[in-house]
């Protein structure tokens, strides 16, 4: 795992210095991958493939952006393929409505815990998310991985806009508590 | 905690940072927090927080394989300038193969190459392409004689189809493929290259052959596969 992604910023390095082999490469090891990504955000196939072309043709153009080290190279290939899917997204649905009014809806979050920081980075975030009310983790979980609008989660989970935004924020700033224990 | 301004203004900025970062800032406020975080140290640290802690999901992402159509588009898109699709896709790999079969070239085109060159400073020298593809049976030796401004195409293997034309295209980078017309693969075909492709034409112009409908494509842009493409080269 860790030769693999050693592999992987390399070949990112090799595409800044404008290696085409290094890009096809590249595009062999991780389009699967980021396939997977604009696909479940985009819930359509030919929406999620010409994404999938636009994020490889930024990667290519930006790929001397990447600084090894910063970012796991994997993580910063679907944030590229995340970041452009999600403008996809934005660009076909109504623009949602501005966020800073009056968050006037009180709840009665869960009490924090401590969290078990001696694990890795991945049980690290489940055992955070396993600390927030489930719907509380599932609407962090869909915004991350499904792309959902706050409309969308209010939908989803059938509860008004604002609760929806105070239970998320709320949901942030405990996840923020627990993942910096 | 029982009411949203409990959040401190740092707490504050970082679920902000959060936000944004999840994806469900409207545009107004995302562009407003790039501004900030291109200003502000502490910003940047809790972006770099979020991006790192959240991509632990990333794995949530199932795999599923890209469709075969990507890649060649994207290579299209990225290393040719060309703004659409159609056949022209494959060409840049397809270049790198039909190089191979120059060494067969060079021996055609010392038997062929003996007009004069009245016109040195279009051509330094005479050109030749080899021309073919992966996965197709016809190539053709191209032979180009600047004195009489023909090309001269030597079908080497492959057969003519009864319902379909092969048609010549010349492409220079950057450019849309121009049409040179129909060639037969039975026999030695003579183009007589158009002052429009005559300007540009030399080294590095790409020969490639497509399969058309009767006629050459009626669109004046190929729609067929490639079946051979090969880079002039200067001998």
């Amino acid at each position: 795992m860790a030769a693999e992604t050693a592999e992987i910023a390399d070949l990112i390095s090799r595409c800044a210095l404008r290696d085409r082999v290094a890009f096809k490469t590249l595009y062999q090891r991780t389009s699967a991958k980021l396939f997977g990504v604009t696909l479940r955000i985009l819930r359509d196939r030919s929406e999620a493939e010409e994404a999938l072309q636009e994020v490889y043709v930024k990667i290519w153009q930006r790929a001397d952006r990447y600084v090894p080290g910063g970012y796991s190279p994997i993580s910063w290939l679907v944030a590229v393929a995340r970041n452009h899917a999600l403008d996809v997204l934005r660009a076909r649905k109504p623009r949602s409505e501005d966020i800073d009014l009056a968050l006037d809806v009180a709840d009665a979050g869960p009490t924090p815990e401590k969290a078990a920081s001696d694990r890795s980075e991945r049980s690290r975030i489940d055992n955070c998310l396993g600390q927030l009310d489930a719907e509380k983790a599932d609407a962090v979980r869909g915004a991350y991985l499904d792309g959902y609008s706050y409309e969308e989660l209010a939908d989803r989970h059938k509860v008004p806009l604002n609760t929806m935004r105070t239970w998320l924020r709320r949901s942030l700033m405990k996840l923020r508590e627990c993942l910096s224990a | 905690m029982s009411d949203e301004s409990n959040i401190s203004g740092h707490d504050e900025d970082s679920v902000l940072v959060a936000e944004y970062v999840l994806g469900l800032l409207p545009e107004a406020e995302r562009e407003s927090l790039r501004a900030r975080l291109k200003a502000e140290p502490a910003l940047r640290s809790d972006l770099a927080f979020w991006r790192n802690r959240l991509a632990s999901l990333d794995v949530e992402f199932a795999e599923s394989p890209a469709p075969s159509g990507v890649w060649p588009r994207i290579e299209q898109r990225l290393f040719t300038g060309q703004a659409r699709g159609g056949w022209w896709n494959s060409l840049a790999l397809w270049r790198s193969v039909a190089a191979g079969a120059l060494a067969v070239a060079a021996v055609a085109v010392a038997i062929n190459m003996t007009a004069p060159r009245p016109d040195p400073k279009a051509f330094a020298a005479e050109l030749v392409a080899a021309l073919h593809a992966e996965g197709s049976n016809v190539s053709f030796v191209a032979l180009y004689n600047s004195g009489s401004g023909e090309l001269r195409i030597t079908p080497l293997s492959g057969d003519q189809p009864s319902d379909r034309d092969y048609e010549l295209w010349a492409i220079e980078d950057g450019q849309a493929a121009k049409s040179m017309g129909v060639i037969a693969a039975n026999i030695r075909n003579e183009v007589k290259i158009a002052p429009d492709i005559l300007v540009d034409f030399g080294e590095g112009t790409t020969l490639a052959v497509t399969l058309e409908a009767k006629g050459g494509s009626p669109t004046g842009v190929a729609q067929g596969p490639i079946v051979a493409a090969g880079k002039a080269t200067q001998i």
